[in-house]
């Protein structure tokens, strides 16, 4: 009797070895690299995702709105890049920075829309400044708010993943490393709020055409 | 390579799992308004009836109750049990399916999520896993309740009365923050389910009064009489006409059993004057002036 549940126990550990576990250490290690400290005047301030390989990295707008123009981002591989701030939102709350760099690490976004209640989420960012920090939770509610200035309402998703001042700006990620939200805690409480992923690509991209245009017209 | 593309895969499998019990309590889950401001949440119990926290129903009058699927209905009071925090109410036209309690009570270490529903917006949830199975636990409320489930999930504004499920979204317990202020308790499925049961069928839950004031001592070894138990409960205070006065029972009297069943605490008493033993005869044995003595009392109801 003893021998079997031993057996079976021992089986089980050998099915299971390291994989669930092994699995969100791999993929956190991975996508640590796509994911940088925005620095304000030599001074930690929040966290930044590499939305695209040319250099245009996400954030908080509050992360940035008192830097002026003393922004830096600092990578996984220790270097230390002056950043420029290239548009913000200050009511959606987001911000593209600009970095000289090429070939960088970019993030998979995933489709917001598609979360559920009770999913696994995952957060990277650098909370009261430690740097890398990941932690984890679910998805704890979805919502919509209504923003002025705003035609449609804006999804955010709620999670109990524990996040600190200098988590702001940094990615929520699915079980699939797919980025679907941006942590901003800016609607307050006492839970980790994060704008939906579909609304920050949405922004992004409108803002990335935006300046295109206005450089045509210069 | 494989090994790795395995983990993932069920990383996204233990996910999905999660979001499927959410989606399976879901329908099962009310939001009940019941004080100002903050509702509550209510798990429903048989197609007619929610089970819910006592201290979420700060009015007796006027209460509702939103479903999954919308329906606003008004429900009303069938009984509240102010020592387990537990209630019930009966929601006339509100046919939907009672949640499942879990099969196996909760163990420790086993995941968990904490589920509400606190507005229209949809159902809530929180991770965490049974920190610890435990019981007897005083409360601030004069209960003893025998067993508890411990956990770290968060419990949000307006999760009391809600479930906590396991991974097949089945109800592990009932959560509530009013029994220990603000710390996440859950009543085991097993025991809300059988006082919701009593308190649907007959408005309140029963419980056994001897009307007595205790104080647990220790008994050296010479006054023991006889006894191996190194502890008993000091009388010291018989309340008149009382069951323990009917039955003889004195101030100074040093209780050590009832019904065979060593008691050296106020909390071990309470646990054995359960529902089913009001208006029977229970022994109780004393020691009096050193001398072991038995008395038969019959067990009264508190109000």
């Amino acid at each position: 009797m003893t021998t079997t549940a031993a057996v079976g126990l021992a089986g089980q550990n050998a099915l299971l070895r390291g994989s669930v576990s092994a699995a969100i250490v791999e993929m956190l290690d991975a996508l640590r690299h796509s994911v940088v400290q925005v620095r304000v005047g030599q001074r930690g301030g929040g966290t930044g995702i590499i939305w695209r390989p040319d250099g245009a990295v996400l954030t908080n707008y509050h992360v940035v709105a008192q830097g002026g123009s003393d922004l830096q981002a600092l990578f996984t591989d220790g270097r230390l890049l002056e950043a420029r701030l290239f548009e913000a939102d200050p009511s959606l709350d987001l911000a593209l920075l600009e970095v000289s760099a090429r070939d960088l690490p970019a993030v998979c976004v995933g489709d917001s829309a598609r979360l559920r209640v009770g999913e696994l989420v995952f957060a990277l960012g650098h909370p009261w400044g430690e740097r890398w920090v990941a932690t984890v939770g679910v998805v704890s509610g979805l919502g919509t708010l209504h923003l002025p200035g705003h035609r449609s309402s804006i999804s955010f998703i709620r999670s109990d993943v524990r996040l600190a001042p200098g988590n702001s700006g940094g990615p929520l990620l699915n079980a699939r490393g797919e980025v679907v939200g941006i942590n901003a805690m800016v609607f307050g409480g006492d839970l980790g709020v994060a704008i939906a992923s579909r609304v920050a690509s949405e922004w992004a991209r409108d803002a990335t055409s935006r300046r295109a245009r206005l450089g045509v017209e210069v | 390579m494989e090994e790795q593309n395995q983990g993932l895969e069920l990383l996204a499998a233990l996910s999905r799992q999660m979001a499927d019990a959410v989606d399976h309590i879901s329908p099962a889950l009310v939001l009940i308004n019941s004080r100002p401001r903050l509702p509550g949440s209510g798990i429903v119990f048989s197609p007619e009836v929610v089970l819910t926290a006592e201290h979420v129903l700060e009015r007796e009058e006027d209460l509702t109750v939103l479903t999954y699927d919308g329906r606003t209905l008004q429900g009303r009071l069938i009984g509240r049990d102010v020592t387990s925090d537990l209630a019930v109410l009966r929601v006339p036209g509100l046919n939907l399916a009672p949640a499942l309690p879990a099969s196996e009570p909760a163990r420790v270490g086993q995941l968990t999520l904490a589920v509400g529903r606190p507005s229209a917006e949809g159902p809530m949830a929180s991770i965490g896993i049974v920190s610890a199975v435990g019981g007897p636990l005083r409360t601030g409320r004069g209960a003893v309740l025998e067993k508890y489930i411990r956990t770290d999930a968060t419990p949000y504004p307006g999760f009391s009365g809600g479930p906590l499920i396991d991974v097949e979204g089945n109800v592990l317990g009932m959560l509530t923050t009013g029994l220990v202020p603000n710390v996440a308790l859950g009543i085991p499925a097993a025991a809300a389910w059988h006082i919701a049961d009593l308190l649907a069928r007959q408005g309140f839950v029963k419980r056994g009064y001897l009307g007595i004031s205790t104080q647990p001592v220790r008994l050296p070894p010479h006054q023991r009489a006889g006894r191996a138990q190194e502890g008993g409960l000091l009388v010291v205070g018989v309340q008149e006409g009382s069951p323990a006065a009917k039955g003889g029972l004195l101030l100074g009297d040093l209780v050590v059993s009832l019904d065979g069943q060593p008691v050296s605490d106020p909390d071990s008493l309470q646990a054995l004057l359960v529902g089913d033993r009001v208006g029977t005869e229970a022994k109780v044995e004393v020691i009096r002036g050193g001398e072991l003595k038995t008395l038969t009392i019959t067990i009264g109801q508190r109000q």
